[in-house]
Formats: structure tokens, C-alpha cells, sequence
């Protein structure tokens, strides 16, 4: 599918803010200030960008994974989002109740993951099934991403068996960052490309190079199209490798250096400021201009979320539930 | 003209159809065939395009309830028996559980789980799986005994915000017929006095309540007066009506169909021995099914589970201390 | 020829009953092993009822129409004997005599079925062990000596001890007291008159209490009295004869200091100084004041001490410091006309030293050679056993008397 400068601005714009995001995250994770740990979509910026930025906010849903930081930017998600719930700030949409990536806004159409790979998919499913029932799925489509690892997962099958079953207008990415925390393809699957799978569950599949913002915004582009038009669920198999430990308490030492210097080891962001700039939809100059906002803009989320209260153990209310039994029931 | 516990089920289910346009009906079987029990019968016909077959995912089955009711929808999912639950145990337990603590948005699912041991029925098809889902935080988990609470906490079961575990005992769904569906109003975490006494309590809930009431029954011949508490929901746990019966009898006897290791009976005895331990005139006591899987043949399941027979020995036990 | 009954079958799970559609066969009919011959639907599915063996339809009891309850008998086949043998099916016959072998399977009614399963042995089955343990049941003596948490509970509310259920005999296990049998007895104690105890009743209820929860025992021996009385008769002012226990008691105690020691867990405690308490009769109860530092001090120095807290003591203006840190009681019950007796050591203390009223008796006396009158007491030790053991205390007992031969000395 031919690929409009204006989106592919617009992507790009999302995959800086997510990288120096992230270096920020990375940076205040190893100066003790985040707890717990913290995750980065390094290298997986280009096709995570592409698929928030096809995504219609109010619209679509979608569920993010582990390293999607540049899909949600693209889809809408505030920065302070982000920076609260590293933070453990109380304002944050987890209020402290849970972390890093494990945020959501269900109410904006994307729902929170849960650590438990593949779980997202029938949940995306539901809410597509959902607005098939009320009348409201009008063209919307509904997104999630995945990584190798999770394709070999129950959850992962079932959930795009149900969706092909009910012909629902899903877009699943696989990301196959060639590494599962450590373990790599060859022990991972055994067909020779993930993508072969879609045929077996009826879906339509497409394989790109994850380097590529172009062929990423062209390949994602057209699967969100055709999944909108009615035909069904989508998957695309995006190739790529990670440029990070699995966190940043892993030093990844396990990628062989082969893998490093090869094809996919190459920095989707530089690709994507070279393709911009040869096909004159943004200038050099323009690009530093973005840097520097994004900068600013990361330094302003972070220092925010620093002064925001944690939450007080004395003021929670200790419930799981929102119906009010009385409390001699507990 | 009598009504019967699985009846009662199909009614609600009807009702909540009838009148709650966000319910729709999610499950193996479901539509046409009108489920592995006929607890769905007729209704993919009255409520077309409401009620749907699935694949066998229980994983996604509830991923798509969890979905759905983010979208405001209400569904009811047919787990075809409790024991396959354990497929969809992460998407119950992680997702649907935790979902509104961690968000603030709850999630109105109802799991129906078909429940309990039949004569027959074996390992897999047999299992009471109550006490697994009450350990986690952010379930309601309801075990109706009466064919008036399986229609009307169904029905309470959808209009909750948060996910409700309704156990359907399968044995209850044709052996136990009432006249008509009528109900006290008792709500969801609230237990009943099903027999009223004063010498013992036996709290339990689901088919046991009749297991109790009988063996209630033949100990009256000798005088004794036993309690019944159907606690109807294991969680919330109705822990006034329990304690009250306790300080009238001094003598507790908690009784289910699970497992016996923890379980609804072991917290049953733990929060009246902490919260009641003055009113205790004998040691409380558990009676369970074996430590084994549900046997398959009729003569080793019946010994398996608690029956009037071994309820009636605990509590003369009970009684004599 | 043996009979084969045609049941209704149990055609899935929570079925209970099925209705007969079509009687495939009519009486007379001959019938093959595994033919279809009565067609029932369930709410789930419609089926075919087969039989086991081959055999000549004899009877049929369903109806067309009809709903039958699983295990119902539809119909009897005749069956040869050779076919019984090569199916291995079960006859009328045999299973009557699988039934009778069950205890009261027959009285099963079907509207209270529940679980059970018609012709299954269900039904009051002894071989059914209930998986609820076993109570531990209280052994050992009856009565209070077990005590539940509502029982504790109820007690405390009433303000009773376990000394106050002893008179109760319990129905529970092993003779233990239930809170019922506690309940009868107060409703029984309601019909007769009360009222309620002093203080000071409560006060030697308690330490009484208190103080016999140890194995307490009690040694004597007979002490001529007469050398002490003669000497009381030579003082001015006269100290009394309960001085003169008290005084020789301190001696002894000062040479088998061990003996006075108190057990606290794994620990004796030695007495610190031989301040020794004087039980003194008061209105409704005892009071035991304490005579300082008795070793110390001749009995003239002691006689206004020991006269001021007796007085002090039956008017109650003792302070708390007149009546702490003895170390044994001495008791003189023969100011009340009595031999003999077995006192009670005060809970804090191991020992306590009575004495009788003293009896003239005739003895034997080697000066005059002939039997003179002399007046003889019964001196009593009780003593925590616990601490001591019946040597040590006869020993000190036997000094105490010694003492006492030697007034002068005191």
C-alpha cells in the first residue's frame, strides 16, 4: 500500500518520542529511582509506530505489549502515562497498583496486559465482538501485538482461532525479535517462518522487515484496511532484533554478535530518518527540532510524575471489588 | 407443574436476555443444542444473533467476556463443566479478577460452571472448583442450593459489576424440582438458616445443603436438633449468619463437596475459631470429599463425597464431645 | 426359566428420568442381544433401550407416553440359563439376592433419592468411613478437667472457677462438662438461697484456690507442751504459744534455709530473710500478718510486735506491707478446741507450721518412774511437695519440736 508522508511524519515523530522516552526510563531505572523493572521496545519502534499510528483513537482498541512504547504514543497515550506508572505515582491510571507496562485505559479503548503472554488477543477479540453486538464496530478494527515467545502460547491460538472463527476485524503483530528473554527461534518454533501459521487459522498474513518504516506503515497499512473492510483477522510478521536486554537487568549478552551486525541489527530510527529525508518529507533540521521537543517533553513527564505522591497503604481501600458487600463478609 | 434447579437457570438466563440488552450468551454448545445440559434450550432461537457456540478455548472464551464487558456488554459464560475451567483459570484469575483494582474499571462477567459430582461422571466431569476461585481476590463466587437462588442470584449475578463465579450443581439440575420460583430477597452474600436447631451447625452450601438437611432429619429421631446454614455465596462469606447459629449451638460442623485440603470448609472453621473461638464448645470440624480424584464408579463416588450416612457420624461425633 | 429385568437406563449425566416414546416389542416377541426394543427420549436426545442377552419378551410394564425414573423396571425377559451364563446378566433372582444383602436398601424412597442410586448400596452403608477425623475426646478424671473456649468464655462471663464446676457432673466425653451441663446446673442453683460472698470470703477463696493447684502434703508428729508453758508462766508479759512455734520455726528454718525455698519454673528461690506470717482468725476469713526478721529477735522482743498485728489484724487496719514477704505461716487451729488438722500453705509460700490444742495425757516418766500428766499437741507441717519431700520436712519438723523441749533458748 502506497504510504502518505504526512502519516509516515507522524509515525516517525512517535518512534523518536518512544526511543528518548525510553532512554530516560532506562536511565532513571539505573539510578535506583524506578522499582521493579523496566522494558524497551529498542529496535521494535518502527512496527510498533506503524500499527498505533494506522489506529484510529475512539475508534479502534488496541492492547499493547511489552515493548510497544512507540505504538502507544502513536495511538495517543500521554507521556505522563507513562512516566506516572514507572514512577509509582498515585495520579497514574494504575495508581500504583500495578507498573511499568503492565498500564492501560480500558476506557480509551486499550485495555491493560496482563503478564501472561497471549491473553490480550481473545481480549481484543471480546471488545471487537462487543461492538459487532451493539452496532458501534462501523469500520473499526482492533489491534494487539505479540512477540515470538507468545506465539507459542494456548492463550495466542485460541484467541486467534476465536477471532477467525467470529471473522472479527482483528490486527495481530508478531514481532519476532529473534529472542524470547533469551531462548531463540530454533527452540522457540519449528515452521520456518511464524507467518506460515496464518494460513492455518484462515487469517490473512503478511512477512516485513521490522527495520523498515516504510514497508512497516505500507504492510500494517494495508492489513488495517482489510481487516476495516470486513475481511477478517490479519497477521503480520514483522522480522526484526532487539535492541535491549529483555530488561534492563538483562544485558542481552545471549545475541550472538552475527546478530548484531546483521541486517535486522541495524537502528530502525536511523533507516527511518534516512527514508524521510530522501523522500523530502522531512528535513534534517526538522528532525533535530522534534529531538529536542521530545527531549523537553520527556524531562517535563518525568519531573511531574517525581513530585506526584505515592500511594498511602493507610488510604487504600483494600478492595478487589467494586460492589460494596458489607464487611464482616470479606 | 414443578420447576426444576436447571429450569430455573434456562428462566433467568431468559430474563436477563428478555430484559438487559448488554447480556449475551457465550459457550460450547450453547446455541442450537441448547447446551450440554439444556440449560440455553430455545433460546438462540427467541434471542437470534445473542446467543452463541464456540470454539472449545476456554482461555478465550473468557478473554472475549473480559473484552466484551470493557465494551459495556454483560456476558454469560458456559464453562460446559467447572472442571474445564481450569483452561481459563489465568484469564479468570488474572485478567477478569484483577481487572478493576488495577484499572478502576470493573468488568461484569458471569461464568456459569456446571459443578459437583453425578453418579458416573468420573475425574474430569465431577470437580467442585469453589474454594480454587475464592482464594483470589476480586471473584464472587456463588453456589445456589435452592431452585429459587439458582434463578434469582443468576439474575443478581449479571446486574453485579464484578465477575461472578455461579458453581450450578449438576446433580441439583434435575433431582431437585420445587413447586414454584419464589425467593426471600436474600441478596448475594448473605447466607440461610435452610433448617433451623440448636444442638449443632452444619455450614455448607450447593447440594450439600440437602446431604445436611437430611442427615439433620435422621438425627432428630434421637432428638437432636441440628442447624443448616446454606451459606449460597462462599465469597462474599456470610460470617454473622455463621457466628450467630455458632453462639446458638456451640458446635461447628463445616461440610462440602471439594477437596479436603483448605478449601471453602478450612476458611469456614479458621474465621470461626478467630472471630468466634468463645462460642466454641467442641473443636470445630471439616468433612470433605477424599484426598483422591472423583472416582468414576457409582459405589466409590458415593463413598468419596460426604453423605447423609458420614454427615450424620461427624456430627454424632460432634454431638457427644 | 430365569427372569432378566428391562431398567430404564441412566443416558447421561444429571438425567434422572425418560419418557417411553414406542414399545419396539410386544409380549411373545423373541429378542436378540443388543436390539433396540424401547424407544425413550431424554431432554437431551431420544434413545434406543437394548437388552443384554437373548430372550422372549414376558412382560411389559412401560407405557407408551409414560416417564420413568432411572432403574425403573420396564419389562422381564425370559431368558435360558445358558444364556444367563454365556451374558453373565443379572436375573431377578440375583439381584434380590444382591439386595437383601444390603441393610434396609429397600425402604430407598424414590422422592429422597438425592444421590443415591436405586439398587446401589448407597443406602446406610457401614463400610462408608466418614473422612472427618476424630474428636480427641478428654481423658482422665471427670469433670472440670477439660474446658472448651466457650465454656472459658461463659465461666469468666460468670465470673466462676474451676472450682465452682467441680460439683457439676458432666455428660460430655470423657465426664467433661459441656456448657449445657453448666447452663443446668446454674438453672438448678437459681432454686436455692444465696447471697453473695464478703470480700474477704473471696479474698481466701482465691489464694485457697490459688495455693492448691500444688501437690501439697502434710506431716506431724505429738510435742509435749509442757516446758513451754511453764516458761510462758515465768514471763511478764506472757508471749503466747503460737510465739513460741513461731520462734522456733524461724531457728529451724535458718539452719534448712532449702527447705522454705519456692519453685518458679526451673528455679528455686531461697528465702532472704526469715519473715515468717501468723494466720490470724477474722470475721468471715483469714489474714496472715508478717512477723519480721523472727531469728533475730528473743521472744520478749517480739511479744508487743506480735500482739500489735494480731490486734491490728482482727480489727483490719493491716497495711499491704504488714502482710507481704513471709516465707512460711505458722497457724495455732488449737485455739479453736481442734487436734488435728491438715493446713494450707499460702499460694506464694511452701510451708505452713500448725498446731493443735494441746490434751493431757498420762506419760511415762523416768525421773519419778511412774506416769506423770503432761499436756501433748499434734504439731502438723504442710509442705509443697513439689519442694520438698516428706525427709526434709519430717526433719524440720523434728527440730521445730526440739526447739520447742528448750523454751529457754527461744
Amino acid at each position: 500500500m502506497p504510504v502518505d508522508g504526512d502519516f509516515l511524519r507522524e509515525a516517525f515523530r512517535s518512534m523518536l518520542r518512544a526511543r528518548i522516552l525510553e532512554n530516560k526510563l532506562s536511565s532513571l531505572y539505573k539510578a535506583g529511582k524506578i522499582v521493579g523493572g523496566v522494558y524497551l521496545g529498542r529496535g521494535q519502534e518502527a512496527i510498533s509506530a506503524a500499527l498505533g499510528a494506522s489506529l484510529i483513537q475512539g475508534k479502534d482498541c488496541y492492547a499493547p505489549l511489552i515493548r510497544d512504547q512507540a505504538g502507544r504514543t502513536a495511538f495517543g497515550e500521554a507521556m505522563i502515562d507513562c512516566t506516572r506508572t514507572y514512577l509509582g505515582s498515585v495520579e497514574g491510571p494504575m495508581r500504583g497498583r500495578d507498573g511499568n507496562i503492565h498500564r492501560g485505559r480500558p476506557e480509551m479503548g486499550m485495555p491493560a496486559m496482563i503478564s501472561h503472554l497471549g491473553a490480550q488477543v481473545s481480549v481484543i477479540a471480546g471488545m471487537l465482538f462487543a461492538k459487532r453486538l451493539k452496532g458501534t464496530l462501523d469500520g473499526s478494527v482492533g489491534a494487539t501485538s505479540v512477540g515470538d515467545g507468545a506465539t507459542s502460547t494456548g492463550a495466542f491460538h485460541e484467541g486467534l482461532n476465536l477471532a477467525a472463527v467470529e471473522k472479527l476485524p482483528l490486527v495481530i503483530v508478531v514481532a519476532n525479535n529473534q529472542f524470547a528473554y533469551s531462548t531463540p527461534n530454533h527452540r522457540q518454533f519449528a515452521c520456518g517462518d511464524l507467518v506460515e501459521r496464518a494460513s492455518g487459522y484462515g487469517v490473512v498474513g503478511y512477512s516485513v522487515d521490522g527495520t523498515d518504516l516504510l514497508a512497516c506503515a505500507g504492510v500494517v497499512g494495508e492489513a488495517v484496511k482489510r481487516a476495516r473492510e470486513g475481511g477478517g483477522p490479519q497477521m503480520v510478521v514483522a522480522h526484526l532484533l532487539r535492541l535491549a536486554g529483555h530488561g534492563e537487568h538483562d544485558d542481552g549478552s545471549y545475541v550472538p554478535s552475527s546478530a548484531r551486525t546483521g541486517h535486522y541489527g541495524r537502528d530502525c530510527i536511523e533507516v527511518a530518518m534516512r527514508q524521510l529525508v530522501e523522500a523530502g518529507y522531512a528535513t534534517v533540521d526538522e528532525i533535530f527540532s522534534w529531538q529536542e521537543e521530545s527531549a523537553e517533553e520527556v524531562q517535563k513527564a518525568v519531573a511531574q510524575a517525581q513530585q506526584e505522591p505515592s500511594p498511602d497503604p493507610y488510604r487504600e481501600d483494600w478492595t478487589a471489588l467494586s460492589t460494596k458487600f458489607p464487611a464482616s463478609t470479606t | 407443574m414443578s420447576v426444576t434447579y436447571i429450569d430455573a437457570i434456562r428462566e433467568a438466563q431468559e430474563k436477563v436476555l428478555r430484559e438487559d440488552g448488554r447480556v449475551f450468551l457465550y459457550g460450547q454448545d450453547i446455541a442450537r443444542f441448547g447446551g450440554a445440559f439444556k440449560a440455553t434450550k430455545g433460546l438462540a432461537e427467541e434471542f437470534p444473533g445473542r446467543v452463541f457456540d464456540c470454539p472449545i478455548s476456554e482461555d478465550a472464551m473468557i478473554g472475549l467476556a473480559v473484552g466484551a464487558a470493557i465494551e459495556g456488554m454483560r456476558p454469560i459464560i458456559e464453562m460446559q463443566f467447572a472442571d474445564f475451567s481450569s483452561i481459563a483459570f489465568n484469564q479468570i484469575v488474572n485478567q477478569a479478577a484483577t481487572h478493576f483494582y488495577r484499572t478502576g474499571m470493573p468488568v461484569p462477567i458471569v461464568v456459569r460452571l456446571p459443578s459437583g459430582g453425578t453418579p458416573g461422571s468420573g475425574p474430569f466431569h465431577s470437580q467442585s472448583m469453589e474454594g480454587i476461585y475464592a482464594q483470589y481476590p476480586g471473584l464472587v463466587v456463588v453456589t445456589p442450593a435452592t431452585v429459587s437462588d439458582a434463578y434469582h442470584m443468576l439474575i443478581e449475578s449479571v446486574k453485579l459489576d464484578d465477575p461472578v463465579l455461579f458453581f450450578e450443581h449438576k446433580f441439583l439440575y434435575r433431582w431437585l424440582k420445587a413447586k414454584s420460583i419464589n425467593g426471600d430477597g436474600l441478596p448475594i452474600g448473605q447466607a440461610r438458616i435452610a433448617r433451623p436447631g440448636k444442638h449443632a451447625t452444619v455450614v455448607t452450601y450447593s447440594a450439600m445443603v440437602h446431604e445436611a438437611v437430611r442427615a439433620a432429619d435422621r438425627l432428630q429421631a434421637d432428638g437432636w436438633e441440628i442447624e443448616v446454614v446454606d451459606l449460597r455465596s462462599v465469597k462474599p462469606l456470610d460470617l454473622d449468619t455463621v457466628l450467630a447459629s455458632v453462639a446458638r449451638t456451640g458446635r461447628l460442623l463445616a461440610l462440602g463437596e471439594a477437596f479436603p485440603w483448605g478449601g471453602v470448609t478450612a476458611e469456614v472453621v479458621a474465621k470461626v475459631t478467630e472471630e468466634g473461638f468463645h462460642l466454641l464448645d467442641a473443636p470445630p470440624q471439616r468433612l470433605n470429599a477424599r484426598d483422591t480424584p472423583v472416582p468414576y464408579h457409582p459405589k466409590l463416588w458415593a463413598a468419596h463425597r460426604p453423605t447423609p450416612e458420614s454427615i450424620c457420624e461427624a456430627l454424632r461425633k460432634l454431638l457427644s464431645f | 426359566m430365569p427372569i432378566v429385568p428391562i431398567l430404564m437406563p441412566q443416558l447421561g449425566e444429571s438425567i434422572a428420568e425418560a419418557t417411553v416414546i414406542r414399545l419396539g416389542v410386544a409380549v411373545g416377541d423373541s429378542v436378540k442381544t443388543d436390539q433396540e426394543i424401547i424407544e425413550v427420549e431424554t431432554n437431551k436426545a431420544v434413545m434406543g433401550v437394548t437388552t443384554l442377552c437373548d430372550g422372549l419378551v414376558a412382560e411389559i410394564r412401560a407405557l407408551e407416553g409414560i416417564s420413568y425414573s432411572v432403574g425403573s423396571l420396564l419389562g422381564l425377559l425370559e431368558v435360558t440359563e445358558e444364556e444367563v451364563a454365556r451374558t453373565g446378566v443379572d436375573t431377578l433372582e440375583s439381584l434380590e439376592g444382591k439386595k437383601n444383602s444390603q441393610t434396609e436398601s429397600s425402604s430407598v424412597e424414590t422422592e429422597n433419592l438425592h444421590f443415591a442410586i436405586d439398587g446401589d448400596s448407597y443406602e446406610e452403608d457401614p463400610s462408608i468411613i466418614p473422612t472427618v477425623k476424630g474428636l480427641p475426646v478428654p481423658t482422665g478424671v471427670m469433670g472440670a478437667h477439660y474446658i472448651s473456649p466457650r465454656m472459658r468464655a461463659r465461666m469468666d462471663d460468670m465470673g466462676l472457677r474451676e472450682a465452682d464446676i467441680s460439683a457439676v457432673a458432666g455428660t460430655g466425653a470423657g465426664g467433661r462438662v459441656t456448657v449445657e451441663d453448666l447452663e443446668r446446673f446454674l438453672d438448678y442453683l437459681e432454686a436455692w438461697p444465696s447471697v453473695a460472698a464478703s470480700p474477704m470470703r473471696l479474698a481466701v477463696a482465691d489464694a485457697m484456690r490459688r495455693s492448691w493447684t500444688r501437690p501439697l502434703a502434710t506431716v506431724g508428729l505429738p510435742v509435749l507442751l509442757d516446758r513451754a508453758l511453764e516458761h510462758r508462766r515465768a514471763q511478764s508479759p506472757k508471749p503466747g504459744l503460737t510465739l513460741y512455734l513461731l520462734r522456733a520455726f524461724a531457728l529451724a528454718l535458718k539452719e534448712q534455709p532449702m527447705t522454705a525455698g519456692y519453685l518458679i519454673g526451673e528455679k528455686v528461690v531461697h528465702p532472704r530473710s526469715f519473715d515468717i506470717g501468723v494466720a490470724v482468725q477474722v470475721e468471715d476469713g483469714v489474714v496472715v500478718p508478717t512477723v519480721r526478721k523472727v531469728d533475730q529477735k528473743s521472744l520478749s522482743d517480739l511479744v508487743s510486735e506480735y500482739d500489735d498485728l494480731v490486734d491490728r489484724a482482727r480489727r483490719r487496719r493491716l497495711t499491704e506491707d504488714d502482710t507481704r514477704g513471709g516465707i512460711a505461716t505458722v497457724t495455732n487451729f488449737g485455739t479453736f478446741g481442734l487436734t488435728t488438722g491438715t493446713p494450707i500453705p499460702l499460694p506464694n509460700e511452701t510451708l505452713i507450721l500448725g498446731i493443735g490444742a494441746g490434751v493431757k495425757k498420762p506419760v511415762w516418766s523416768d525421773q519419778v518412774e511412774a506416769f506423770v500428766p503432761a499436756t501433748e499437741a499434734e504439731l502438723l507441717l504442710t509442705f509443697d511437695h513439689r519442694v520438698v519431700d516428706g525427709g526434709g520436712a519430717g526433719m524440720l519438723l523434728k527440730r521445730v519440736a526440739t526447739l520447742l523441749q528448750q523454751p529457754e533458748n527461744l
